[in-house]
């Protein structure tokens, strides 16, 4: 009867995996939901913090009487609505070029793309106000040779500078990005169908193949809207100094008041989030209808427009805007490190690498430096570790409260960063976690973490997901116990994953500004905080030295990753 | 009778509210070649999965060798690495990133066998699905055909109680599913083992199989041999899922002790004994195997047949298809080659009254 000493109780094996469900609900209902609940109740709260609480609506009152809170508001709005529009044309253009006519070179455009993509965008930030400053910026000064212009033409500390700015950092490239394989999927046979049915091209595209890429398209761009709305960085260089305010550079500026005004800052936060998660909930109610229908068609389009001598136009435009808005920025981030005082060409020596001598000597460089490594290193490892097994879970359909995991998991995505912050700083200043999370890298690798939620979760889970269950149940019925299968089917099946994400959250940790500035201290301030002070303290070629080398940090990683990648999913 | 491998008795398994094995009873003895046989979804996979502790029961219970193996009532469960069974995938399920040779150790491995008696209880199980030589080839490099040896040699390696197999074939094309099905069967004739097989192909059940359990809507419709299944069905389901089935409607006639049908205005007689327990008057559903109807000329009618008319015929090259209308009736009926009849032609189509099926129609 030897079967009989083997057997568990019922009750005891699903406590197992029950039992990691309730842990993971439990980590992120108190990392995720309990900032937002510190949030809003800190907003009703007009004591100052650490202080006994005091109920009143104070801050609400003085955020709304505050003419600036609702302009900044507002201002979120119009520049995440206004380079929306002209981003998400260019976007399909760029898209159906690459997938869907014979323009030569769409492969190489679409890598540019998905290049630019991960090239941080507080250096192009500052990239841009070393070519469009008006006191040194350099086409202002090239403008300003030519008699007829009266000097300065650009100005990017306004409004339709963020706006183009934005156009520059993220924005097309992740449209891009997302929308090519969507023209590449869908189904030529639709298409070819319609042409049949005696369709002519133009009928076509107007008939069948827009309204089947609609629903792509506005979740596309209801996704940038949302993420446009959360944008820091842009605006903390460019709005700030000219009293230009969107709604995360308003809190931040409520955070830095003296004395500090966190009340305003979380009813400010408070609102945005309710407007938020309205937004998102319309957002998936309506992907939830639609979002197969484009992705339905079977096999790669073959059916593709022939542009004639237009090809080679078309390709010369998409490279031009590649080069503009990524190259030349970026040339320039190159020679405002290397000269002597950005300019000045008039110079004896205009050129110099004393500004990365310095860079690389500073002290303050090397703590930062010895931080980013430790927060990067930290959230990478704790997001494979996290959503790997959330990933698990949810694909699995072994958990029983999936729903609302799956929920938390967004939240991150609904919440900017710096309000998710501003609600862990909450937690962390009253709670016991202070000791070890408050002003240390734990602190801001935790939030980072938490940032990185959405996108991890979807890519294990869509992993798992594709690997089915049969891989996972062969293995136990072979006799495996469920960690020895997990150890030796399922990870190095999803390592192609692992690595992809740990790259991720470790690029992403690396350049994040948003989500560490309301969290770091003397002693655990990592490099992206360390170039925001250099571009605040004026101090541009030196800022422009440290931007660069985090770009080329975070491109380098993002190139071995993709070809490890490659390599594993070839393999 | 010897111990029973493998015992279901009053399983259930339920998904929400939905039953997928409703009260499920069946018992597996040892060399058996046992098939469970159904359409998609009527849940004869998870009661596959339910053997392999895939997943766990509702209510009733199992037994491996006698031994209970999942029990709700006595809160018992056997993991499925506990079970010593072997099973093959639908999918095959061959892990993509181990070669060969470490997929089908890879049982022996969980059980720490010694490097040397592996490489050999490898070697042996190979040999047995004729993969030889393949041990260094990568999973993905293999044809759908190897890859399904591949999951058999793995299933084998360690001698299991059981063999489950779920579908082995149905991902194979018709040529080679006729070859593998071949070879399986002489396998397990060979190694004597038992199995359990699911498919949802009839052709399969039949000629591999030495019990076949027909499954519908997570009920067991029928458990018998190939050839009770098919010559005397149960239930109309089971006749029509295995093969087709010729539907007639009439009224029983008592005629002093025989009894006879009667379908639109004529009759014919059944053997006696077979009307025994229908009342006269009675609304019948009669049911036959079309290649137990045969096509005769007219002059040749008799008590057990009745008269139509040819409407269609269909040259199929080794024989030809008759529809013929018997009383309102469309049969689809096949005949040889030697017998000819055009469009139109009066018959007379006789019925075997052996092979028939009589059931009580609904008041």
């Amino acid at each position: 009867m030897t079967t009989i000493a083997i057997a568990v109780p019922m009750r005891g094996r699903l406590n197992g995996l029950r039992l990691g469900e309730y842990l993971l609900l439990a980590f992120f209902g108190l990392v995720m939901g309990l900032p937002i609940l510190f949030l809003l109740a800190g907003s009703f709260n007009v004591a100052a913090p650490g202080k006994e609480a005091v109920l009143g609506i104070a801050n609400w009152v003085r955020a709304f009487t505050d003419p600036g809170t609702l302009n900044a508001l507002w201002m979120s709005f119009l520049i995440s609505i206004t380079h929306l529009i002209p981003g998400m044309l260019l976007s399909i253009v760029m898209a159906w070029l690459i997938a869907r006519t014979d323009m030569p070179g769409g492969n190489l455009i679409e890598f540019l793309c998905w290049f630019a993509y991960f090239v941080p965008d507080f250096p192009l930030v500052l990239a841009w106000i070393l070519l469009l400053d008006p006191n040194f910026g350099a086409l202002n000064t090239v403008a300003g040779a030519l008699a007829f212009i009266e000097a300065p033409l650009f100005n990017p500390y306004s409004f339709w500078g963020i706006v183009w700015v934005h156009l520059s950092t993220g924005g097309v490239w992740f449209k891009v990005m997302l929308l090519t394989p969507v023209f590449r999927r869908l189904g030529a046979s639709l298409e070819e169908a319609a042409r049949v049915s005696g369709a002519d091209a133009f009928t076509t595209l107007r008939r069948v193949t827009i309204p089947l890429l609609m629903p792509m398209v506005l979740a596309i761009s209801a996704l940038s809207f949302i993420r446009g709305l959360e944008s820091f960085n842009t605006e903390l260089l460019l709005g700030s100094p000219v009293g230009i305010y969107v709604y995360a550079t308003k809190i931040y500026d409520y955070t830095r008041h003296e004395p500090s005004a966190f009340g305003e800052a979380t009813a400010l936060g408070s609102v945005f989030l309710f407007v938020l998660v309205i937004l998102s909930y319309f957002y998936r109610r309506h992907l939830r209808g639609k979002r197969f229908t484009v992705v339905t068609g079977q096999g790669y389009s073959t059916l593709h427009v022939k542009l004639g001598k237009w090809r080679y136009a078309a390709f010369g435009g998409c490279l031009l805007y590649v080069v503009v808005m990524m190259a030349l920025p970026l040339a320039f981030l190159l020679l405002g490190s290397v000269m002597r005082r950005y300019g000045f060409f008039s110079f004896k020596a205009p050129f110099t690498l004393a500004h990365w001598q310095n860079l690389f000597a500073d002290p303050l460089f090397l703590v930062s430096f010895k931080n980013s490594l430790i927060i990067a290193v930290a959230t990478a490892v704790g997001s494979i570790a996290i959503y790997s097994t959330v990933g698990y879970l949810l694909a699995s359909r072994k958990a029983r409260h999936s729903a609302w995991l799956e929920m938390l998991c967004w939240l991150p995505w609904v919440v900017p960063g710096i309000l998710m912050s501003l609600g862990l700083l909450w937690v962390f200043l009253a709670t016991p976690a202070r000791a070890l999370l408050y002003g240390s890298v734990w602190g801001i690798a935790l939030a980072l973490i938490i940032k990185e939620s959405p996108v991890c979760t979807q890519a294990f889970k869509a992993a798992f997901l594709q690997l089915g269950t049969d891989l996972e149940e062969a293995a136990r019925v072979s006799g495996a116990s469920w960690s020895y299968m997990f150890r030796k089917i399922l990870l190095p099946l999803v390592a192609p994953i692992a690595a992809t994400v740990g790259l991720l959250s470790f690029g992403g940790a690396l350049t994040s500004v948003g989500t560490p500035v309301l969290l770091y201290s003397a002693q655990s301030r990592p490099l992206a905080i360390l170039l925001m002070e250099y571009s605040f303290t004026g101090e541009v070629e030196r800022a422009a030295a440290l931007g660069l080398f985090m770009t080329v940090a975070v491109s380098v990683m993002m190139l071995i990753g993709r070809k490890i990648g490659l390599k594993l999913v070839g393999a | 009778m010897a111990e029973p491998v493998l015992k279901f008795s009053e399983v259930t398994k339920r998904f929400g509210d939905y039953a997928a094995v409703n009260g499920v009873s069946f018992e597996l003895q040892p060399g058996e070649f046992f098939t469970l046989l159904g359409p998609s979804g009527c849940g004869k996979s998870t009661t596959l999965r339910l053997a392999a502790g895939l997943e766990s029961p509702d209510e009733g219970e199992i037994l491996l060798n006698g031994v209970p193996i999942a029990s709700p009532k006595r809160g018992l469960f056997v993991p499925p690495d506990k079970r010593r069974m072997g099973m093959v995938f639908q999918s095959y399920a061959i892990w993509p990133h181990m070669t060969v040779f470490e997929n089908v150790a890879f049982p022996l491995r969980v059980r720490g066998e010694a490097a040397a008696s592996m490489r050999k209880k490898v070697g042996d199980a190979l040999e047995i699905v004729g993969l030889t030589g393949f041990e260094q080839r990568g999973a993905t490099e293999l044809s759908g055909g190897q890859q399904q040896r591949v999951a058999l040699a793995r299933a084998l390696v360690y001698t299991p109680t059981l063999l489950l197999l779920d579908e082995p074939l149905s991902n194979l094309d018709a040529k080679l599913r006729e070859q593998m099905r071949t070879e399986l069967h002489a396998l397990q004739q060979r190694l004597k083992l038992t199995v359990l097989y699911v498919t949802h192909d009839q052709t399969e059940a039949m000629t591999l199989s030495d019990r076949i359990a027909v499954v519908r809507q997570g009920t067991l419709e029928q458990i018998g041999s190939p050839v009770e299944i098919y010559e005397r069905p149960a239930t109309p389901f089971v006749g029509n899922f295995l093969g087709r089935t010729v539907t007639l409607d009439g009224k029983v006639r008592k005629r002093g002790g025989a009894t006879e049908i009667e379908i639109a205005e004529q009759t014919f007689r059944l053997d006696e004994n077979r009307g025994d327990g229908f009342a006269e008057g009675a609304a019948v559903r009669v049911l036959s195997r079309p290649e137990d109807i045969e096509i005769l000329p007219p002059e040749q009618s008799a008590v057990n047949s009745l008269k139509g008319r040819v409407t269609a015929v269909a040259y199929l090259g080794e024989r030809f298809e008759y529809t013929v209308n018997v009383g309102g009736y469309s049969l689809l009926l096949a005949a040889s080659k030697r017998q000819r009849y055009a469009v139109g032609a009066e018959v007379c189509v006789a019925l075997d009254p052996n092979h028939l099926m009589l059931l009580p129609l609904g008041s």
